[in-house]
């Protein structure tokens, strides 16, 4: 059960875990968003320093590569999309279908770019409770009327929670398949089936014995939550992201 | 002493029609030391979540300290701490602290008194080196100490310990068997659910076997324990040796 996962929170006491939540998450918001727009240049100016703060959470890039490697899949089958139906010029032909230059570039773009998002995103998991995630969206949907703040902030908490759970539950499921020579089989829809039923059903009955637990233990949505205050160094780092934030936008 | 919990004529039928509990009356006096055996499928854990209100009677009523578990959930399950079978299910929290204070912090106490109440838990399971540790890291004993500290930390007046040493190794076992005898020693009510009772028995004033969801043993544990394997539960070692049942702390 000793299973780490990009999406669990790893406790640490970097700048990353003090930064006040709120701006933690006003910061994810827009570098999840301005990195759609980055070219090459944006992209590496923007993947420096986040990759920098994530070796700062002693977060071996390595093992969270090894982990994404499912997010992997959907950039390259992302990519494919890209490579084949974008038009250009054509530099090679493999059974009837043109790839193009531009198509590569294309390609390659929107997987950088996405990979920023799942980089910015796993960043703010790995450095925020989800208890401190919940009290941050409760915050900015306060002032919004006929939102009910508590119970979104509930669900994204709890969503937050249960990720780690269903990646330990993939990890399961995979290896206890593996054990049992799943490679043997081919057909990828069907090793697809055979994996997808189990784990949907141990997601469930996990999920049922967790939801149990934490009623045993009074839970609602209503608690004390964790307090939310800025200090003057959250300030300086907030606005020093926002300064980049805007350098990256004008590159 | 007076009864803290109460059963009368508890009766509970799961939505597939299956019988779980078929008219159990029952008190337990407040400090008692109970444990209730059985084989699997024989009710022990359906009896245990009438204690809380995670689940409601069909017929009958529960009451605890005079509580109706029915009318109010919420306060049962503040009188009735449950230490569950799978420790690893029953961890909420991301760090050791954040999982004591879950609790504490559904009965919406104020920051201070919960930090007070987290690390009073984690002192008293020998858990503080740990607080700060990501709970899936721990190994079994600790995990059940774990769930048994974020339980103290409501202050609960009885626990109840689903099957507590299922899949631990020794020193697991004499670790959560200690953390047991410890909060019983402070005058919580002790019901331990288990089907070997080896581990347990000679520090229970009370046995209970169950079956098919009836009581059919109940009584001090030297008058019963020699029906143990007409319930489907191994007779502890002793039994064999004509000996009284030893504790494995010792």
């Amino acid at each position: 059960m000793a299973e780490l996962t990009a999406f669990a929170y790893q406790p640490g006491v970097s700048i990353l875990h003090r930064l006040d939540v709120r701006m933690k998450l006003a910061l994810v918001a827009a570098a999840s968003l301005i990195s759609l727009r980055l070219d090459f240049p944006g992209i590496g100016l923007m993947a420096l320093p986040l990759l920098s703060v994530a070796a700062g959470c002693r977060r071996s890039l390595r093992i969270q590569a090894g982990e994404l490697r499912w997010i992997g899949l959907l950039l390259a089958f992302v990519f494919s999309a890209r490579v084949l139906s974008t038009d250009g010029t054509t530099v090679l032909s493999v059974l009837a279908l043109d790839i193009t230059g531009e198509g590569l570039r294309e390609g390659a773009l929107v997987c950088l770019r996405l990979s920023l998002v799942f980089l910015v995103g796993t960043l703010l998991m790995a450095t925020t409770r989800s208890t401190e995630i919940k009290t941050g969206v409760q915050w900015f949907l306060q002032p919004l009327p006929l939102v009910p703040a508590e119970r979104v902030g509930t669900m994204l908490g709890l969503l937050v929670r249960f990720i780690p759970v269903i990646f330990e539950e993939v990890s399961r499921a995979s290896d206890a398949q593996r054990a049992r020579a799943v490679e043997n089989r081919r057909n990828p829809l069907r090793r697809a089936v055979k994996l997808g039923i189990p784990i949907m059903s141990r997601v469930f009955e996990r999920s049922d014995r967790l939801a149990l637990a934490m009623e045993a233990r009074c839970y609602s949505e209503r608690r004390t939550q964790p307090s939310l205050r800025a200090a003057l160094k959250d300030w300086v780092l907030f606005g020093l992201s926002c300064g980049w934030l805007v350098v990256l936008l004008a590159v | 002493m007076s009864a803290i919990i109460e059963m009368d004529h508890l009766t509970h039928r799961f939505a597939d029609g299956t019988v779980g509990l078929d008219g159990v009356t029952l008190e337990i006096e407040a400090g008692a030391f109970v444990v209730i055996a059985g084989a699997n499928g024989s009710g022990k854990t359906t009896l245990l979540r009438h204690l809380n209100g995670l689940l409601l009677p069909t017929s009958g009523s529960v009451r605890v300290a005079g509580v109706c578990v029915q009318e109010n959930p919420m306060k049962s399950r503040v009188l009735v701490g449950m230490v569950f079978q799978d420790a690893d299910s029953q961890i909420v929290g991301e760090t050791v602290r954040d999982d004591v204070a879950f609790g504490p912090e559904n009965l919406r106490l104020d920051r201070v008194e919960i930090d007070r109440r987290v690390g009073e838990a984690l002192s008293a399971t020998g858990l503080i080196h740990l607080a700060d540790k990501r709970p899936h890291l721990l190994s079994g004993g600790e995990k059940r100490r774990l769930a048994i500290a974020g339980i103290l930390a409501m202050r609960p007046r009885v626990i109840v310990f689903d099957e507590p040493f299922a899949n631990l190794d020794y020193p697991g076992v004499r670790q959560v068997l200690d953390q047991i005898l410890q909060q019983h020693r402070a005058g919580c009510t002790i019901i331990v659910t288990t089907h070997d009772l080896e581990k347990v028995l000679a520090h229970a004033d009370r046995l209970i076997f169950m079956r098919e969801g009836r009581i059919e043993g109940d009584g001090p544990p030297p008058a019963l324990i020699a029906r143990a394997e007409s319930f489907g539960v191994r007779h502890p070692r002793a039994v064999h040796l004509g000996v009284e049942a030893l504790s494995w702390l010792n």
